[in-house]
């Protein structure tokens, strides 16, 4: 688990792209992600039109996020995350931050981001198994059902908590809770009580 | 990191704060927890791998022809003045030293930059407070200092209270909590507190909900301990 051998490095477009940002400022490599993830980033931002939300909301996102990956790419860790999951944490962050300045006057000096800082470690899984988990996680979100499909998408994609999802579909909270956990479940991603013990 | 935390954030809270909707009490505490434990690290990385799969299958927008040149142009020129740039959260001089004590980022820098008072504050014989300010009035967070053997008095929780245990270890009727441990405690719950002999225990705490002083005593327990009668 120590050394990668070669089928091990992390191989896809928009890792590599990443690692060219990040290694050598490259604009061409940062125009191709631009150009792949800032469509991706203003849907993120106008799918969680609740509070906070304003018009521009969408383009401001994609200008503070890709500020923050080309200031932070030096700082990309390949080995701990693709580039898309990095990329969205970044988003989460910042769409957090965003709605929060606009909606509160005073608040924590703490960002969103301030909440994610790791010790520097080892990769927690290898790189085998977070490919594993990713590939899985895309294959088996197309296949879930209906409305766990719809309660994740909900929790995700429009940022809703579990008690603002309970109160928009009309359910318990502890449905929408298990409902989620259960969407977990089937995509591999959290383990089951039953199958812990 | 050695993993050696027991109590951990239940998964909806860790489903939460990877969705970023985990409200900011419990947000500042699960934060802390992470620094600690590997395994709801290892945990988080999945999750957030969903959620950037979704993010990623979600409606591509059209954005501005000219948003990548504008974009272009902020970094060219913040390049020019980076170098002046410094970090606010190391000035701060306080009492309440956690260079040397591993405690997690968002903690220092809430130390460095929100605390009410740089000094501990007795609370009781045994317990000492230093809060956060936090400019919201539906949470409170603080760090409390148990001394070793310490005991509290029996108090209950009006709101939702998070708790990390950042140095030492403490215990209760139903446990032993050590660094990095992570619990929650529900309107309603009764416990009293105790340091470990070995040595002071120092937690972060997070309580969400209003506050509102029942006993007569209130002003002087506000926020963690309130002597409850029952």
């Amino acid at each position: 688990m120590t050394t990668l051998n070669n089928s091990e490095k992390r191989s896809d477009q928009w890792s590599q792209l990443l690692i060219s940002v990040g290694e050598t400022r490259d604009r061409k490599a940062f125009a191709q992600l631009f150009e792949h993830f800032g469509p991706l980033l203003k849907g993120f931002a106008h799918a969680s039109r609740n509070e906070g939300w304003f018009p521009g909301l969408g383009d401001d996102l994609v200008q503070e996020v890709m500020i923050k990956v080309w200031n932070k790419a030096a700082g990309y860790n390949a080995e701990k995350a693709s580039a898309t999951t990095w990329i969205y944490t970044v988003a989460r962050n910042c769409r957090i931050d965003m709605l929060r300045r606009k909606s509160n006057t005073q608040h924590l000096p703490l960002e969103n981001e301030d909440f994610w800082h790791e010790p520097d470690e080892e990769t927690p899984i290898s790189l085998l198994q977070q490919k594993r988990s990713e590939d899985r996680v895309q294959a088996s979100l197309a296949q879930l059902p209906k409305e766990q499909d719809q309660i994740l998408r909900k929790v995700y994609l429009e940022g809703k908590s579990h008690a603002e999802a309970s109160a928009e579909l009309g359910l318990p909270l502890g449905t929408v809770k298990s409902r989620v956990r259960l969407a977990l479940q089937k995509m591999q991603v959290i383990v089951s009580k039953e199958a812990q013990e | 990191m050695i993993n050696t935390t027991n109590h951990h954030p239940d998964e909806n809270m860790l489903i939460e704060f990877s969705a970023g909707t985990l409200e900011t009490a419990a947000s500042i505490c699960v934060s802390a927890h992470l620094h600690f434990c590997s395994r709801c690290r290892t945990k988080l990385l999945r999750l957030d791998q969903v959620g950037s799969q979704i993010m990623s299958q979600s409606e591509p927008m059209e954005v501005a022809d000219n948003a990548f040149d504008q974009v272009m142009e902020k970094i060219d020129s913040a390049d020019l003045v980076s170098s002046s740039k410094t970090s606010s959260a190391t000035s701060a001089s306080t009492s309440i030293n956690t260079s040397d004590e591993g405690f997690p980022y968002s903690v220092k820098k809430l130390i460095n930059t929100s605390l009410i008072s740089k000094n501990w504050k007795r609370l009781s014989s045994s317990v000492d407070v230093a809060r956060f300010k936090t400019g919201q009035e539906d949470f409170e967070v603080a760090l409390h200092k148990i001394c070793a053997g310490g005991k509290t008095p029996k108090h209950g929780h009006e709101g939702l209270e998070y708790t990390v245990v950042l140095k030492g270890s403490f215990s209760d009727e139903n446990a032993v909590y050590r660094e990095g441990d992570f619990l929650m405690r529900q309107p309603g719950d009764v416990h009293q507190p105790m340091g470990a002999q070995n040595g002071e225990c120092i937690c972060l705490s997070a309580l969400s909900a209003p506050i509102v002083p029942t006993s007569p005593l209130g002003f002087l327990m506000k926020p963690w301990l309130r002597i409850n009668p029952m």
